[in-house]
C-alpha cells in the first residue's frame, strides 16, 4: 500500500520535473531574441529615450541591443548581486548614484579614453569608470493659482518648515528625487540631511513619480511639487494636459534645489561583448547619441560639448547649479536616511 | 481444477475481512457465493481478480500460481474477467470501443466484438451509443460482454444485478446466465441476494464473517443448512424447540415429524427448523390442531397470528382465496409436509415466525 | 517530492533572510514608525475589506438566487464581471477617471469593488446546492423572509464565506498594483519599493517576514473559524426551485443598488479603458501584438506545468487521504499564499545561489507561477479525480491492460475537463501577473501586464489602454468557465 502510495506519487513528479527542463530547454521564445547575441543593456534610463538611441545605434552598427528595464537603484543593486555573473553587458542610469554603486563593487570595465573625451569633466567621474550620456536639473512646479511666485520658497531647505506643512509633493521612492537627497547630502551634511528628511515626512505628500507629482500640482491637490525639469518640457510640447495650470521655478544659487543630475553609463567588466559595449557607449556620448538628446522626445541636456539643448530649454551652463562630483553621490547612505526618516 | 483458492486471509489494520478461506472451482462452473453485507465476498473477489493481495494463503488458476506469500501476478496478466455491480463501462468510450477495450488490434477485432454482442443477445445496432445512452440492463450485459471479449478464463460478477429495478433484474439475469452458458466459461458471482444465489448456476458458497461457512449444490445448501443461520440467511424458516424420539422422529408443537437432517450432534432437547411452505394450513376442524388468535388481509394473503396447543406462537401467511375462511378465534387444521432438519438448541427462547 | 521541496523554497527564504540578518538588524528594520504606518494600513485594509467583500458577495447571490428580483438572470452574471477585470486595470481606470482618488479610501473602494465576486461565486454555488426544503419548513415555522436568511441560510453559507473571506484576504495582502496606483501603501507595495531601491536587500526581506506572518495569520484565524467543517461538494442539486422572497416595495432600491455597484464595479473602469483607447494612436498597438504573444506562451507553460504538479498531489489526496496527503496539499496552500513578491524575491535569491543557470530564464517565470497558482489547479484537478470512479482503472486492468495504460487509456480521457479547467484558471491567473513576472522574466520579456504597467505607472493612460483591453479579454474565457461550474451545480 505504502508502496503504491509513493510509486505513484514518484513517477509524475519525476515526469513534472522533466517537463519543467523541457519548458527550459524548448521553451524560450520569450527570452529567445533577448538571450542569443544581443548586446543586453540594464537601462534605468527613460525606455522611450533609450528605445530612440538603440533603434539608430542598431540601424547604424548593425549591433542587436536587448533591454532590461529598471529603476536606477533596483538595477544597480541588482548588479552588485548578480556579480561577476549578470548578464548585463551596459548599464544606462538616470543619476549617478548608482552608478557609483556599481563602481564601488568595482565591475566597471574601464570607459575608453576617446569616449571619455567627449565629455566635460564636470560631468563625468574623475575614476574613468564610467561616462555622464545626459544631464537633468532639479526644479520646483507651482501652480500660481494657488501660490504667487513671490510666496515660493528661496532654498529647497526651506521646505523642511513646518510652515509648509501639506504644501508641497514628492516622489522619495524614486531614484530621481534620491539623487537630489545624494546632491544634499555631500553639499549640506548628515545632520541637515537627516533633519530636512524628517521636515519631509512630516509636510510632503507622497507620489509615486514625478509625473503624478506634477499631475497633483497641475490638478491643485498640492501647490508646489519637486521634480525634474523634463517631464514639465515634454508635457508643455505635447497636450500640457498634466501641466497646463503649473509654472517652473528654478532655486539657482548653487542651492541643493538646484542640482543637476548626471545620468550615466558604463560598460560591465563580466560582459562577453566588451567592444560592441563600448562602441554603444562611444556613439551614445558622441554627436550621433547626443543629438538625440538636443532633438528627440526626451528634452534632457546633452553632455557633449557643442550640442545644443533642445528648445526652449535655458542653457545648462545657465542655472547656477552646485558643483557636485557626481562619483561623490552616496546612494545607499541615502536610502539608510530615508529609511531612518520613515520615507521608505 | 481451474480456480484453487486455500487458506486465504485479508486484514485491512486491525480489521480482519477474511479469514481462512478455501475451495475450489472446476473449470465450467458457475459458482455463487452469497453473504450479507461487509461479509467479505467482495474483498474475496478483489483477491481473485488481482485487485488486492491477500494477507496469508494463495490463489492458484489452472496450476498457475496467481498469489501467495511470494508472488502477486497483476491484474492484467490474469485473464479474469471482471463485472462491476455498476457496469463500470467507460463513459468515454461507445459500446464498440468499450467491448473492444481489451483486445488486440487485428483484422479479428470487429468479428470477436460481434460474436459477444449475440452471445449476450445486445442489439448491434446499440454499437455506436454512448454508456449513458443505455438502459441498466443493457449496460450491465455490455459490461458482461466486454468481460468475455478477450475469452478470459475466469469471469468474476460483482453484484452486477443490485442497482437494476425489479423488473429488469430478472430479465437481466436471464440473459447473462444463458451467456454464460453458452460461452461455457467458469464464473463466479458475488451477491446478497438468496433467491439469486440458488438460481444462478452449479454450486453455491455461504460467506459470513469472513468465513466460508458452507458450500455446495445448490440444492443441498438449501435442504441441510450447516448452521441456523445459514438456514435463516438463504430464506424463510421456522424454528420449534423439539425433542429427539430416537427413532428418526422429532416432537415438536406440531406433533411428530421425520427429521431430513440431524445436525444437532446429539442430545435430547433440540431445534427443529422447517421452512413454510412446508405448512400447510386447513379449514377448521374440530379441535383443530391450532387457533387464530388474529386475522389480517394483506392484499391477495392473509397473515395468520396461529397458537398451538402448547402455547407456541407464529405468524403465517395463506393465499386469499385459497377456499377457507379464518375468522379470528377459529380453530384450524395443521399439516406438515417433508421432515425438518435438527439443530442444537439455542440458548434463548425462539421467536417463531415467517418473514 | 522534489515539489514538495521547491514549494518551501519562498517560506524559507522569508525566515532564512530574517535569520541571516540577525536579531539586531532585523528588529531595526521592523520595529520603526514606517512599518507601524504599513501594518495600520495593511490590517485595516483586510479587516474593513474582507467583510465588504463577504456582504456584497453574500447579498448578491441571495438576490438574485432567492429573491424575486426583476432581471435576476442578467443580474447574475452581471455580478461576475468585475472577475474579468484584473484589480489594477480597475485601480487604473478609477485613478484616470477621478485622480484624487486615493490612500486607504479609495484601496478600500477598488479592492473591495474587483474582489466580491470570489466570494459571490461560491456563495452563489452554495446556494444553488442547497436544499430549499430546510428554508420553506423555516418559513412554515412562521419565520419571515429575513430571519430565515439570517437563522437558516446564512449559517449553512458559513463555509463559503470563510472560503470567499480567505481568499480575498490573500488578495488583499498580495495586491500591487492596483494599490501604488491609488498611492495606498500596503507592505506588498512596501516591498517593491523596497525592491525598487535596494533590489533583493534586507528592508525587503525584513517587511517580507512580516508580510509572511501576517499570511500566517489570516491562515490561522480562517482554519480557527472552520473549525471542524470541511470544504467539499454540497450535496446534488436541488430537487425542486426554491421558492423566492418577495422583495414588494424595497424591488427599486434593491435594483438601483445593484446597478451602482454593477456600475462602479464593472462600468466605471471599462469606460475609462474604453476613453483612453479611442486616444490612443495606431502607433501603440504595435508592441501589443509581441506582448500578448509572450503572455499566452508564458501563461501557458506555466499553467502546463501547473498541471503537471498538481496531477501527482491532486492523485494522492483523492486517492489515498490520509495524514501524508493533507500535509502535502496543506505544504502548497501554505506556500502559496504568500505574495507573488516574497516568491519572486525568493526565487531571485535562490536562482542566483544555487543554480545561476535558472536566473532570467522562462523555466523560472514558471517555476514561480506553479507556486503561486497550484491551488487552482490542485481544487481543479482533484475534484475530476474524485468524480472518476475508480473501478474503472480496475475493470481496465482486468481487460489486461496494465496499470499504466488504464490510467492513459481511461482516467486521462475522462480528467481531461478538470485539467484544462485548472490550467485555463493558472493561466489566467499568469496572464494578470506583475510582479514576479517583472523581476524573473528574461530580458527583452514584455508581457501584457507588465506592458500595461510600464505605460500606465508612466501615467501614460492611452499608451495603457490597448493593454487594459487585451488582458480584460484575456480573463473572459476563464471566468466564462468559472461561472459555468457554478451553475452546473444546479443539474449536477
Amino acid at each position: 500500500m505504502r508502496n503504491r502510495l509513493i510509486r505513484a506519487a514518484v513517477a509524475p513528479v519525476a515526469m513534472a520535473s522533466l517537463l519543467l527542463t523541457g519548458c527550459a530547454a524548448a521553451d524560450e521564445g520569450p527570452a529567445a531574441d533577448a538571450t542569443t547575441d544581443a548586446l543586453v543593456i540594464y537601462n534605468a534610463q527613460h525606455e522611450q529615450l533609450t528605445e530612440e538611441w538603440t533603434a539608430a545605434f542598431t540601424e547604424e552598427t548593425g549591433i542587436e541591443v536587448s533591454l532590461r528595464n529598471g529603476g536606477d537603484s533596483e538595477l544597480s543593486n541588482q548588479i552588485v548581486t548578480e556579480g561577476a555573473a549578470s548578464p548585463a553587458d551596459v548599464f544606462l542610469t538616470e543619476n549617478s548614484p548608482a552608478m557609483s554603486l556599481v563602481e564601488d563593487a568595482g565591475l566597471f570595465a574601464p570607459m575608453d579614453p576617446s569616449t571619455l573625451e567627449l565629455v566635460p569633466e564636470q560631468y563625468r567621474p574623475s575614476s574613468g569608470a564610467w561616462t555622464g550620456i545626459a544631464a537633468r536639473s532639479t526644479v520646483l512646479v507651482y501652480n500660481p493659482s494657488m501660490i504667487t511666485e513671490a510666496e515660493l520658497p528661496a532654498s529647497l531647505m526651506d521646505l523642511q518648515d513646518p510652515k509648509w506643512k501639506g504644501l508641497w509633493g514628492a516622489a522619495p521612492s524614486g531614484a530621481d528625487f534620491q539623487a537630489i537627497v545624494s546632491a544634499m547630502l555631500a553639499i549640506e551634511g548628515d545632520d541637515a540631511t537627516g533633519a530636512w528628511l524628517d521636515g519631509m515626512h512630516e509636510n510632503a505628500t507622497v507620489y509615486n513619480n514625478n509625473i503624478a507629482t506634477m499631475k497633483a500640482v497641475n490638478a491643485g491637490e498640492v501647490p508646489v511639487g519637486v521634480i525634474y525639469h523634463y517631464y514639465w518640457y515634454r508635457d508643455q510640447d505635447g497636450t500640457a494636459e498634466n501641466s497646463g495650470n503649473t509654472k517652473l521655478h528654478y532655486f539657482g544659487n548653487q542651492d541643493p534645489g538646484a542640482f543637476v543630475s548626471v545620468s550615466g553609463g558604463g560598460v560591465l567588466k563580466s560582459s562577453t561583448r566588451i567592444d560592441e559595449a563600448q562602441q554603444f557607449l562611444a556613439w551614445l556620448a558622441g554627436t550621433a547619441g547626443q543629438t538625440i538628446l538636443g532633438e528627440g522626445y526626451s528634452f534632457e541636456y546633452p553632455v557633449s560639448t557643442g550640442i545644443p539643448a533642445r528648445d526652449p530649454l535655458p542653457a545648462l551652463d545657465t542655472l547656477d547649479a552646485p558643483v557636485v562630483d557626481p562619483s561623490t553621490l552616496n546612494g545607499p547612505d541615502v536610502v539608510e536616511l530615508m529609511t531612518e526618516a520613515g520615507l521608505l | 481444477m481451474t480456480l484453487q483458492l486455500s487458506d486465504v486471509s485479508k486484514s485491512f489494520g486491525a480489521t480482519t475481512v477474511l479469514e481462512a478461506v478455501g475451495f475450489e472451482v472446476e473449470r465450467g462452473t458457475r459458482l455463487a457465493i452469497v453473504g450479507a453485507s461487509g461479509s467479505g465476498k467482495s474483498t474475496l473477489l478483489r483477491i481473485i481478480a488481482g485487485f488486492e493481495e491477500p494477507t496469508t494463503g494463495s490463489v492458484g488458476l489452472e496450476g498457475r500460481r496467481l498469489a501467495d506469500s511470494t508472488t502477486n501476478v497483476g491484474a492484467h496478466r490474469r485473464g479474469i474477467g471482471y463485472v462491476a455491480q455498476d457496469g463500470a463501462l467507460f463513459p468515454h468510450l461507445t459500446v464498440r470501443g468499450n467491448i473492444a477495450f481489451g483486445l488486440r488490434r487485428s483484422p479479428s477485432r470487429e468479428k470477436r466484438v460481434h460474436e459477444v454482442m449475440e452471445l449476450t443477445s445486445l442489439d448491434p445496432e446499440l454499437l455506436e451509443r454512448y454508456p449513458h445512452q443505455l438502459s441498466g440492463g443493457q449496460q450491465q450485459r455490455v459490461a458482461l460482454a466486454r468481460a468475455l471479449a478477450p475469452a478470459p478464463t475466469v469471469i468474476l460478477l460483482d453484484e452486477p444485478f443490485s442497482a437494476l429495478d425489479t423488473g429488469l433484474r430478472a430479465h437481466t439475469r436471464e440473459a447473462m446466465v444463458a451467456a454464460l452458458e453458452r460461452s461455457g466459461v467458469t464464473t463466479i458471482l458475488v451477491t446478497h441476494d438468496q433467491e439469486e444465489a440458488l438460481s444462478f448456476g452449479h454450486q453455491l458458497a455461504v460467506i459470513s464473517g469472513g468465513r466460508l461457512v458452507q458450500a455446495g449444490p445448490p440444492s443441498e445448501v438449501f435442504d441441510a443448512p450447516l448452521s441456523a443461520e445459514v438456514a435463516e440467511f438463504l430464506g424463510a424458516a421456522l424454528f420449534l424447540p423439539a425433542r429427539t424420539t430416537g427413532s428418526g422422529q422429532a416432537v415438536c408443537a406440531f406433533g411428530e415429524l421425520d427429521v431430513r437432517h440431524d445436525l444437532s450432534n446429539g442430545g435430547q432437547a433440540v431445534r427443529a427448523m422447517l421452512r413454510p411452505s412446508q405448512l400447510h394450513v386447513g379449514g377448521p376442524t374440530g379441535e383443530g390442531d391450532a387457533r387464530v388468535t388474529a386475522a389480517r388481509q394483506n392484499g391477495s394473503t392473509v397473515e395468520l397470528d396461529l397458537s398451538l396447543h402448547d402455547g407456541f406462537a407464529l405468524t403465517h401467511r395463506v393465499p386469499l382465496y385459497d377456499g377457507h375462511r379464518f375468522p379470528a378465534g377459529c380453530a384450524v387444521s395443521v399439516r406438515v409436509d417433508g421432515g425438518v432438519v435438527l439443530y442444537a438448541a439455542a440458548a434463548t427462547s425462539d421467536r417463531a415466525g415467517t418473514r | 517530492m522534489l515539489f514538495a521541496a521547491a514549494a518551501l523554497i519562498p517560506l524559507g527564504y522569508v525566515m532564512l533572510a530574517a535569520f541571516d540578518m540577525g536579531w539586531a538588524q532585523f528588529a531595526e528594520l521592523v520595529f520603526r514608525p514606517r512599518v507601524g504606518e504599513l501594518l495600520t494600513n495593511t490590517v485595516l485594509l483586510v479587516l474593513l475589506g474582507v467583510p465588504f467583500t463577504v456582504i456584497l458577495g453574500v447579498g448578491g447571490a441571495w438576490l438574485v438566487e432567492r429573491t424575486d428580483l426583476p432581471a435576476r438572470r442578467v443580474f447574475a452574471v452581471l455580478l461576475v464581471v468585475p472577475l474579468t477585470i484584473p484589480a489594477f486595470v480597475a485601480s487604473y481606470g478609477w485613478a484616470s477617471a477621478i485622480p484624487s482618488i486615493h490612500g486607504l479610501g479609495g484601496g478600500l473602494l477598488v479592492a473591495t469593488l474587483a474582489y466580491y465576486p470570489l466570494v459571490y461565486l461560491p456563495a452563489l454555488a452554495t446556494l444553488r446546492g442547497l436544499d430549499p426544503a430546510l428554508e420553506e419548513s423555516a418559513r412554515s415555522l412562521g419565520m419571515n423572509g429575513w430571519r430565515v436568511f439570517i437563522r437558516v441560510v446564512l449559517p449553512q453559507l458559513r463555509l463559503a464565506m470563510l472560503g470567499g473571506g480567505l481568499v480575498v484576504a490573500l488578495h488583499l495582502l498580495a495586491e500591487y498594483g492596483a494599490f501604488a496606483f491609488l498611492r495606498f501603501e500596503t507592505f506588498t507595495t512596501a516591498i517593491v519599493v523596497a525592491y525598487q531601491a535596494t533590489f533583493a536587500g534586507p528592508n525587503a526581506a525584513a517587511l517580507g517576514v512580516v508580510l509572511a506572518g501576517l499570511c500566517f495569520v489570516v491562515l490561522v484565524i480562517e482554519a480557527a473559524a472552520r473549525g471542524r467543517l470541511r470544504y467539499a461538494r454540497v450535496g446534488s442539486g436541488t430537487p425542486h426551485p426554491a421558492s423566492r422572497v418577495a422583495l414588494g416595495r424595497a424591488t427599486p432600491f434593491v435594483v438601483a443598488a445593484l446597478v451602482v455597484l454593477v456600475g462602479a464595479a464593472a462600468a466605471v473602469p471599462l469606460t475609462n479603458v474604453a476613453r483612453w483607447l479611442f486616444a490612443t494612436d495606431a502607433a501603440d498597438w504595435q508592441p501589443l501584438l509581441g506582448a500578448t504573444w509572450q503572455t499566452v506562451l508564458l501563461s501557458v507553460a506555466g499553467a502546463l506545468a501547473a498541471i503537471v504538479v498538481a496531477l501527482p498531489i491532486a492523485w494522492i489526496s483523492a486517492r489515498y487521504p490520509g495524514r501524508t496527503a493533507r500535509a502535502l496539499e496543506g505544504t502548497y496552500y501554505v506556500a502559496s499564499s504568500l505574495p507573488a513578491i516574497i516568491v519572486a524575491l525568493a526565487l531571485v535569491t535562490f536562482t542566483l545561489r544555487v543554480i545561476p543557470v535558472m536566473y532570467q530564464t522562462v523555466a523560472t517565470v514558471v517555476a514561480a507561477y506553479v507556486l503561486i497558482f497550484l491551488p487552482r489547479a490542485l481544487v481543479s484537478v482533484r475534484a475530476g479525480i474524485a468524480q472518476i470512479p475508480e473501478n474503472l482503472e480496475e475493470v481496465a486492468r482486468s481487460l489486461g491492460v496494465s496499470p499504466l495504460v488504464a490510467k492513459g487509456r481511461v482516467t486521462m480521457p475522462l480528467l481531461v475537463p478538470s485539467l484544462a479547467a485548472g490550467a485555463a484558471l493558472v493561466a489566467l491567473g499568469a496572464a494578470n501577473e506583475l510582479t514576479a513576472t517583472l523581476l524573473l522574466a528574461p530580458t527583452g520579456t514584455r508581457t501584457v501586464a507588465t506592458g500595461f504597467w510600464a505605460a500606465a505607472s508612466a501615467i501614460e493612460y492611452a499608451a495603457a489602454a490597448p493593454y487594459a483591453l487585451t488582458l480584460v479579454l484575456l480573463s473572459v474565457p476563464a471566468v466564462v468557465l468559472m461561472f459555468a461550474q457554478v451553475k452546473a451545480r444546479r443539474s449536477g
